[in-house]
């Protein structure tokens, strides 16, 4: 009875050990669903359609990672600032979200290679006279709080110190109100942000203003940063949607032409 | 929280900057109580009269403040006034939008303390040979503010807080706005709104000490 009763303990013990060691990979294959953090107010990352369906690039590499995996994709749709607190608590498993890999960032988030690569425009109305990056340094302009080019612009002001400023909103959407309403005077963005807003047609007389002289912005995914079982596999990910042509094919449909080259030249990773 | 480890002395670094932050909040709340207590004077002293016309806009005010969120009358001060041409920058629109509510709040507030004083105070007071404006102003003002001093006190907490709505029209430059900010940039999110979340405290349980050592000092017979 009592040898029973210890064999009993040590095949239970030996099948909870190994589900005690899974790690967030297995947690979502075993799950059958991926979630994925996308923001949707960033076209042509992310966006809805006119029967509010997230569709756009981070969209699609969603479901394209979730058929990788052999699970079902679900979209969460998380703003620019709540994309940590979604991956912390659980929320979601993956940001698919044009997040810039900044060092700062890395010491509390894991991020993977690059997957997309952006290039930044000064979109501005029409009727500001700015024609370039450098006229902005008289004019109120803003961008999305905390991001790439919203750091790098908040920066540039600040340095310059010539009358502009510099106003951070919480989310894309605002930020083109704001320039379309006459509250701000210009912004940066990416440039497949730019295209698609003027393309859009949903604010009238807004246009390009030339290139930001920024170095290309590199965006990760983003998972826990212990999760490496989880960053390896989608580091391989990122590495095969460019080597079977995916990641041209999506560049193409979402933002068209040469999708930007993901490497950098003389260095690692 | 297990999948997360907590760095403090990367908040705390940053907490200069916060207070800096705080100054900011702190002015707003100051200066929207100011011009609240100024509009509410008059909404009180309109929505108790008997012409129509003074009692109506008031009632409108005083409705629209308080049973629509702070944050969409903050809003509605930047990007509503925008759409019309009419451009607030993020603090001014901030601080529009909380003196609006704290205006409808206080009204109510001074309206229900000005009922509480008898019209035999008016009426002595004339009868001394003041004229009605100088009674009011000389008599029922004083003991009409004594009665509504710790509610205003509380309304100055809830306007403190509300400068944390400002994020949502830009304002970067309040507690809330540099928390943004420094959270945007490294991520630390739960170090610096724990933070924030401390400092707020400190500062409401301060303002509502100093209110019940001046209501100690001011009103004691």
């Amino acid at each position: 009875m009592k040898f029973g009763y210890i064999a009993g303990t040590a095949l239970a013990a030996a099948i909870a050990a190994p589900a005690a060691q899974a790690d967030k990979l297995d947690d979502i294959v075993a799950s059958g669903t991926l979630r994925c953090a996308v923001v949707l107010d960033f076209p042509p990352m992310g966006s809805r359609d006119a029967d509010n369906n997230p569709i756009g690039f981070d969209v699609d590499y969603c479901n394209d990672l979730a058929a990788a995996l052999g699970v079902e994709a679900e979209i969460v749709e998380t703003p620019f600032p709540d994309r940590i607190p979604a991956l912390v608590s659980g929320r979601v498993d993956v940001g698919v979200a044009s997040t810039s890999d900044t060092l700062e960032r890395a010491k509390t988030a894991g991020f993977t290679v690059p997957y997309f690569a952006f290039t930044n425009v000064v979109l501005t109305r029409e009727d500001t006279g700015i024609d370039g990056y450098d006229s902005l340094a008289t004019h109120t302009v803003g961008s999305v709080a905390g991001t790439y080019e919203g750091i790098a612009l908040d920066d540039d002001i600040t340095k310059w110190d010539q009358g502009g400023s510099f106003r951070p909103y919480q989310s894309q959407a605002d930020v083109f109100l704001a320039l379309s309403q006459g509250q701000i005077d210009a912004t940066v963005v990416t440039s497949t942000v730019a295209s698609s807003i003027v393309a859009g047609g949903k604010y009238e007389g807004l246009t390009i203003a030339g290139d930001a002289p920024y170095l290309p912005d590199y965006v990760g995914l983003i998972a826990l940063r212990q999760e490496y079982g989880l960053l390896n596999y989608l580091d391989l990910f990122i590495n095969q949607q460019v080597r079977t042509g995916r990641y041209q094919e999506l560049y193409e449909e979402w933002v068209g032409g040469d999708a930007p080259d993901l490497t950098v030249d003389k260095v690692y990773r | 929280m297990g999948n997360y480890t907590f760095q403090w002395r990367q908040a705390l670094r940053a907490l200069p900057d916060m207070l800096d932050g705080a100054l900011v909040t702190m002015q707003i709340a100051i200066l929207s109580m100011l011009i609240g207590i100024t509009i509410a004077v008059f909404l009180a002293v309109a929505r108790n009269s008997k012409s129509r016309w003074l009692r109506a806009p008031a009632t409108a005010w005083v409705e629209l403040a308080r049973n629509t969120p702070a944050l969409f009358q903050i809003y509605m001060a930047h990007f509503g006034l925008g759409s019309f041409g009419i451009y607030l920058s993020p603090y001014v629109a901030l601080l529009a939008g909380i003196a609006f509510n704290n205006a409808g709040y206080l009204c109510e507030t001074f309206r229900g303390s000005l009922r509480a004083i008898p019209d035999t105070q008016i009426r002595a007071g004339r009868s001394l040979g003041m004229s009605a404006p100088k009674a009011f102003r000389l008599i029922v003002m004083p003991q009409m503010f004594r009665i509504a001093f710790l509610p205003t006190m509380n309304q100055m907490v809830w306007a403190i807080l509300m400068t944390s709505l400002g994020v949502t029209v830009g304002m970067s430059t309040d507690l809330t706005g540099v928390t943004q900010d420094l959270n945007a940039r490294s991520f630390r999110t739960f170090e610096f709104f724990a933070l924030a979340a401390v400092i707020y405290y400190l500062i409401t349980k301060a303002v509502m000490l100093a209110a019940r050592l001046l209501a100690w000092r001011l009103f004691r017979y």
